[in-house]
């Protein structure tokens, strides 16, 4: 039926079976890809325009409902190249990061504010709660809409030229260069990119956490309407399973094979004979709609016998546990040791105190608001594979498919990138998902696309973290540790990611013990295999294990021998005369204050006069409590040699190219691949700074291998601006040698009477008469018609960058939180941290990868965990389930930054991107344990949401209650001031029965009112 | 999801005549409800008759001093409104607390009322369910049942009503205007909906094809001192684990009049008339309070893993009635 609304101001028919939705026809009909779509079930606000002027979800809306209405979607707000003023405040305020759920928030604020043009925070973050956010922690978002509206109140006198740096670039917050095109909706994910011809690809996941595949029957599913091809392991041929390239060498490992004989094997295209878990990849249907390849899908018959399963690391190690490959004994991929365990257990025996504990930091996953997606193309003619995907490290993978998977030659295979809405680690690896769309390609003749599904993604893409460990932490009555022995879990899933088996002995292992100087330490890297999907890193990965790990054991050892845990933090850190420091574990820490920045943080909350603040919650029926993660994290991945002794197969070193156009302007091609983190902004500040040309003259390209680089590697691991940013400056000053040395060949001097200028170079002794520009400088070598002997044409250089030691950045972060007595609710008050990063490129770039971090870690304590049943199901698959941190759950961050350069690479810089999420959900958790100290509770698991901390009231005030006789009945009666009157004394003793009858009564009170956040 | 008709009628009777006349259609307020389970597969409808170009978009002022909201109202336009916000807050502040804005911006008040449960079985067509397929069995019981029904649940089905709006719609003696195939019917809130019994498909008491044309608030001045108050599993949006909406009227310490709705104990918004009945007459005190909730919970029934609803509502119960008595 002819059906017309109002698109943008702009009046559109259209004709679209009914169950069309709003954003479908946005997006597909009229080609309006500003519109994301992020979840399908109306919780994440990617898709948000203003229907009739307001805003809504528009994957929630028939495009039918919008007949005769007026639609504006990202595109139409605002005059054509311009930036609303809600816009311009996002880009201002740095409320920009990888773009993804941009155009969803700029929507849903320019309703906001139409209707409310002077929110208090409170209201806006509660309005923000329509809209998930992965990256910003909403923190620059919130400060964009306080800013936007006071643009609006202004008419247009906000609208001002833009910046203009004084001084230096480096240093300076300038606005990110890549904002304005994501705020206009322009810039193209995955979702948005279309091949002439594509086809879709809709892949068949097991079910089961653990089944034989008896047989397959496609042909039902062949027959359907539009299916072009259903494809299962027995079409592949030689295709090989995934690679993995990070083994260490020197431990004896068990793995699946993989036909190459050169390297363990990991998770096959499809499944073979038997499926590992919920996901695993059973069978492909290719057909020319989306929807008609999944419903083809429902067609296909798998006869699956369902084998038990087992989902739990230590559970799979027990003898009786289904085995998951036949050449990994007892599931065990490796149990790898580190330090010297003799002198451990020595110490540990000779040790006045001991405390053991197991912590668990469960699987999460990084659930990004954009899914994957990949498309696969083949020229028969050319025989040129070309991958669209959004992952980080282009080449790399590259390399892998063309070498472990498919077996075709490194120059016939390309791969690009298109703008990728955040990773959080989890878009780092190699999936199977890839080589099978161009594997398919070559098979159907066309382009083929893959899109994952909210519901599809914990299925499709690795999780993170689950990693139990077993700690004993010794040390003396005065505070000072001796002894670490750990020995640690990691779950690895069904198969090995690319490289994360690598990681547990050197980025946990290595970093336990965190910022202080412990003369033993000891751990144990055990590797195991389950009926879980793979998993590997997320944001902070290994680290933040590791972190998380010591600062619970500083503060159950603090709590042991009754000292202040900050006290027992500052006698153990390691101090400022120190560096380099060996921390016995293989990192050589650089630089720092560790104790400065814990009393920066400590001073920033107040902390010697929380006492009030303790009494005044109390008066409100809240638990007030204070935990502190301190932190060191390895980055700047890092020294090639270094890594590769650890096994990592792969080069680990920056690059950079740099040309000089005849025409002035400057190209740089970073083996970098940004993806939030503004490094076409920093890295065209170092150029800037470096050859003194402006910001505009600058072209940062990445993200696809047929570059200027032959091979590089990505962006992970907070390596950017510490590896490839140094990789930039290096090429920077090849470039003005050369130019020096042209210059001096064309002024008939010497190269030492060259100076390279903003811009320029120039003779010293006759600045103003022999001075040619950058642009005159390139134009005559590009020509050549006038070259010094030797000297080779044109204005152009690689820069490389192979670090000699990793970076280490450090800080200490302070959680004040506020546990409802009667709902077991944890609200976040407060939130300082205090970073050391070294020298700062951008502060405001710099500041926001910290919110980042901060939100995913209070994410991690409190809300999110990947759980699975015993049977291998899964049953966390959407944002309900899995919930990620809101606005209105997050307090404004308090930041501090010191600047520590490291020694370790010409610009001082030290690793941002993840290194400040290890402290986040440490402190957090100290934090409500020390809340609910005087019930005697000293330890909780992750996540902290209201019913775990309900049971541990609740059998904690049991205990209290029989310990202090017959007092259970005050329970019911017991109001919320009950406690106040025995808290003071209870808790030292540490053991169950410390509550006194005051607190026994108010834990009864508490006990009785689980779960809940109450409004 | 699968195919289906839609219509937009502007006339209620033609709205009226499509509904009678097609097998499988169904009205359309919204779709935040409708949509999102005909993604899952849990609604088939043959047509889709989309009711919000009727008139209904309207709140006003009732003769008697009450006040009438058109079904066709959005929910966003419903807790904005001045007369609703001073005169019911509990009703604003009941919206407010559901869903998040851009969905309140599309949700109509009759979609609110008509939609259906979140239990985790209902929404999911590979599981039994008797609500969805009557007679298939009821795996909430021994299986995922931390929240459902507490209180008038049934052998057959636990399910809970989720609706925010309604639990205060129940405390202030709401009435429904439906138009039926037998013509138009005033229905009071209370008789509205139904308990599962032995049929929990059917949710409501009214006829198949009924369309729902407004509600009115009933006069009811001292309804200014209520409140709506929410128990969730997080600080922003979600469903309720256990909400309370509390008109309270108090006058030298003694509760002259009180109205208390429970929501996310049971299948229906739920009255608590015998929490009310032991308060009318009595001192306005925290004991007052507690034993007010005590005899209304009392006839909870519990499941292993919904228990902590009783002591959850209770306590809300009192801590909202405490509030009130503070405010006036
Ligand atoms: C992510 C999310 C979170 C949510 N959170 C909450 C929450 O916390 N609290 C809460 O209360 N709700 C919540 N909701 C539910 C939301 O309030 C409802 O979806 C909404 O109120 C339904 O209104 P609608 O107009 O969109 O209804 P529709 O989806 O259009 O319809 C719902 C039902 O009502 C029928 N119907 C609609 N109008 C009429 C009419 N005039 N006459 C007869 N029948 C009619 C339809 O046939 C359908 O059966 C949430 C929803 C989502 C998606
Ligand atoms: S409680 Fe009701 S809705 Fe839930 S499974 Fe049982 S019958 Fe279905």
């Amino acid at each position: 039926m002819d059906r017309a609304l109002t698109l943008n101001g702009v009046e559109v028919r259209f004709d679209v079976e009914p169950r069309t939705l709003l954003v479908d026809l946005i997006r597909e009909e009229f080609g309006r890809t500003g519109t994301k779509v992020g979840c399908e079930t109306g919780e994440c606000g990617a898709c948000t325009v203003l229907l009739g002027g307001k805003a809504v979800k528009s994957c929630m809306v028939l495009a039918a409902q919008a007949d005769g209405a007026s639609v504006t979607t990202i595109e139409g707000l605002g005059e054509p190249g311009e930036l609303t003023a809600v816009q311009d405040a996002f880009w201002e305020e740095h409320a920009v990061q990888d773009g993804f759920t941009t155009p969803g928030l700029v929507m849903s604020v320019t309703d906001l504010l139409s209707r409310n043009p002077d929110p208090t925070e409170a209201e806006i973050r509660s309005w923000l709660d329509g809209n998930l956010e992965r990256v910003t922690g909403y923190h620059n978002v919130v400060a964009a809409v306080e800013s936007a509206a006071r643009k609006l109140k202004q008419g247009d006198s906000w609208k001002i030229e833009p910046e203009v740096v004084a001084g230096d670039m480096v240093g300076a917050s300038v606005r990110p260069r890549e904002a304005p095109e994501m705020l206009r909706g322009e810039t193209d994910y995955i979702a948005d990119v279309t091949l002439p011809g594509m086809v879709h690809a809709a892949i068949l996941r097991s079910p089961h956490g653990h089944a034989t595949i008896n047989g397959i029957d496609t042909s039902a599913a062949a027959a359907m309407p539009g299916v072009i091809g259903v494809f299962t392991a027995a079409d592949l041929g030689f295709v090989m399973p995934l690679p993995v390239i990070w083994v260490p060498t020197d431990v004896e490992s068990h793995w699946p094979p993989h036909p190459s004989g050169m390297v363990p094997g990991g998770q096959s295209l499809l499944a073979t004979d038997r499926v590992r878990f919920v996901g695993d990849q059973v069978a492909v249907v290719v057909a020319e709609t989306v929807q008609q390849a999944n419903d083809a899908l429902q067609a296909i018959r798998v006869d699956y016998e369902v084998l038990p399963a087992v989902v739990d690391a230590e559970e799979a190690l027990k003898r009786s546990a289904p085995q998951l490959h036949e050449t990994v004994p007892n599931n065990l991929c490796m149990s790898a040791p580190l330090g010297d365990k003799a002198a451990a257990d020595a110490a540990i025996a000779a040790a006045e105190v001991v405390v053991e504990e197991t912590i668990r930091n469960q699987r999460i996953m990084a659930n990004t608001v954009e899914a994957r997606g990949a498309i696969g193309s083949y020229d028969a003619t050319t025989g040129d594979y070309t991958l669209w995907t959004n992952v980080q490290p282009v080449n790399p993978i590259r390399l892998l498919i063309a070498l472990y998977v498919l077996g075709v030659p490194y120059n016939k295979l390309r791969v690009i990138a298109p703008a990728i809405g955040s990773s959080l680690g989890a878009k780092g690896y190699l999936f199977a998902d890839g080589p099978l769309m161009l594997w398919l390609a070559k098979a159907v003749g066309r382009p083929v696309k893959w899109l994952d599904t909210r519901s599809s993604y914990p299925r499709s893409t690795p999780h993170g973290r689950d990693h139990v460990a077993h700690a004993t932490l010794a040390g003396s009555r005065d505070g000072k540790i001796s002894a670490l022995s750990v020995r640690g879990f990691n779950n690895l899933g069904a198969y090995p990611v690319i490289n994360a088996p690598g990681s547990p002995r050197t980025l946990i292992g290595q970093s336990v013990t965190g910022a202080y100087d412990i003369a033993n330490p000891y751990y144990e890297a055990n590797l195991v295999f389950t009926n879980t999907s793979p998993t590997g890193p997320v944001r902070g990965s290994g680290r933040a294990e590791a972190i998380y790990l010591i600062e619970r054991m500083i503060d159950r050892y603090a709590g042991e021998i009754g000292m202040d845990p900050a006290e027992v933090r500052r006698i153990n850190m390691v101090k400022p005369d120190q560096f380099p420091y060996d921390n016995h574990l293989g990192w050589m820490y650089d630089s720092g204050d560790y104790p400065g920045a814990l009393d920066k943080a400590l001073e920033m909350v107040g902390y010697d006069d929380l006492d009030a603040r303790r009494a005044d919650s109390r008066a409100r029926g809240k638990r007030l409590g204070v935990g502190i993660g301190s932190y060191v994290a390895a980055a700047g991945v890092g020294p090639s040699a270094i890594m590769g002794s650890k096994g990592l197969v792969s080069g680990t070193w920056g690059s950079a190219y740099i040309g000089i156009e005849p025409s002035g302007e400057v190209s740089v091609t970073t083996g970098a691949q940004p993806h939030g983190q503004s490094q076409v902004t920093t890295f065209s500040q170092i150029v800037a700074q470096e050859l003194g040309v402006p910001l505009e003259a600058i072209t940062i390209k990445h993200s696809d291998t047929n570059g200027a680089l032959y091979y590089s590697q990505a962006s992970y691991g907070s390596r950017s601006l510490s590896v490839e940013g140094v990789a930039v400056y290096n090429a920077c000053q090849l470039i003005k040698e050369k130019a020096r040395q042209h210059a001096a060949h064309l002024f008939h001097c010497p190269v030492d009477a060259v100076e390279y200028g903003p811009a320029k170079v120039f003779a010293r002794f006759a600045p103003d008469q022999a001075v040619m520009t950058l642009q005159q400088i390139a134009f005559t070598l590009w020509l050549g018609w006038d070259l010094a002997e030797g000297m080779t044409p044109g204005l152009e250089a690689k820069g490389f960058f192979d670090p000699p030691e990793f970076n280490y950045p450090y800080g200490t972060h302070v959680a004040i939180v506020e546990v409802d007595e009667q709902t077991g609710h944890v609200e976040l008050v407060r939130y300082v941290a205090v970073n050391d990063f070294g020298t700062v490129v951008n502060p405001k770039v710099v500041d926001a990868q910290s919110h980042g971090n901060i939100a995913l870690g209070v994410g991690q304590a409190l809300y999110e965990a990947v759980r699975y049943d015993e049977t291998g199901a899964l049953l966390t698959d959407s944002y309900s389930t899995y919930p990620i941190v809101r606005a209105s759950e997050l307090p404004s961050f308090e930041l501090l930054r010191t600047v520590t350069p490291t020694p370790n690479n010409p610009l001082g810089a030290k690793g941002a991107g993840d290194v400040s999420n290890p402290p986040v959900a440490p402190a957090v958790v100290n934090a409500v344990c020390d809340a609910l100290s005087d019930l005697g509770i000293t330890s909780l698991d992750m996540p902290l949401q209201p019913h775990t901390i309900w049971r541990a009231m609740s059998s904690a005030s049991a205990g209290g209650a029989a310990g202090s006789g017959g007092s259970a009945s005050a329970g019911s009666g017991g109001s919320a001031s009950a406690g106040s009157g025995g808290s003071a004394s209870a808790g030292s003793g540490g053991s169950t029965s410390a509550g006194s009858g005051g607190s026994a009564s108010a834990g009864a009170a508490a006990a009785a009112e689980p779960a809940g956040a109450a409004s | 999801m699968k195919e289906f008709g839609y219509e937009r009628p502007a006339h209620p009777t033609d709205a009226l005549a499509m509904i009678a006349g097609v097998a499988g259609a169904r009205f359309l307020g919204g779709g935040t409800n409708l949509v999102d389970l005909m993604k899952l597969g849990v609604e088939t409808p043959a047509v889709l008759i989309d009711v919000t170009a009727l008139p209904y978009d309207f709140v006003t002022d009732d003769a008697d001093g009450g006040l009438r909201v058109g079904s066709g109202t959005r929910n966003s336009d419903l807790a904005a409104h001045l007369a609703v916000r001073r005169r019911y807050p509990a009703l604003a502040q009941a919206v407010l607390a559901g869903a998040s804005g851009q969905l309140r911006n599309m949700a109509t008040v009759g979609g609110n009322l008509l939609q259906r449960t979140r239990c985790p079985y209902f929404q999911d067509v590979t599981k039994p369910c008797n609500k969805r397929v009557p007679d298939s069995g009821c795996p909430a019981r021994d299986g995922e049942h931390h929240n459902l029904a507490i209180l008038g649940g049934s052998d057959l089905c636990i399910a809970t009503n989720p609706s925010d709006m309604a639990v205060a719609l129940a405390a202030f003696d709401a009435v429904v205007f439906v138009e039926e195939p037998a013509g138009p019917r005033a229905v009071p809130i209370a008789d509205f909906y139904r308990l599962p019994a032995d049929e929990p498909q059917r949710e409501t008491t009214l006829e198949p094809g009924a369309l729902i044309t407004a509600v009115a608030l009933p006069a009811l001045p001292w309804a200014a001192n209520s409140r709506y108050r929410k128990a969730r599993e997080r600080a922003s949006y979600s469903f309720a684990i256990g909400s309370v909406a509390v008109a309270l009227d108090v006058a030298d310490g003694m509760v002259r009049d009180v109205r208390i709705a429970l929501g996310a104990v049971a299948p229906i918004p739920w009255r608590a008339y015998r929490a009310e009945q032991s308060l009318r007459g009595q001192p306005a005190t925290e004991v007052a309070f507690r034993e007010a909730a005590d005899a209304e919970l009392e006839w909870a029934q519990p499941l292993r893993d919904n228990r902590y609803k009783v002591p959850l509502v209770r306590n809300l119960m009192v801590r909202t009635l405490i509030e009130l008595v503070q405010a006036s």
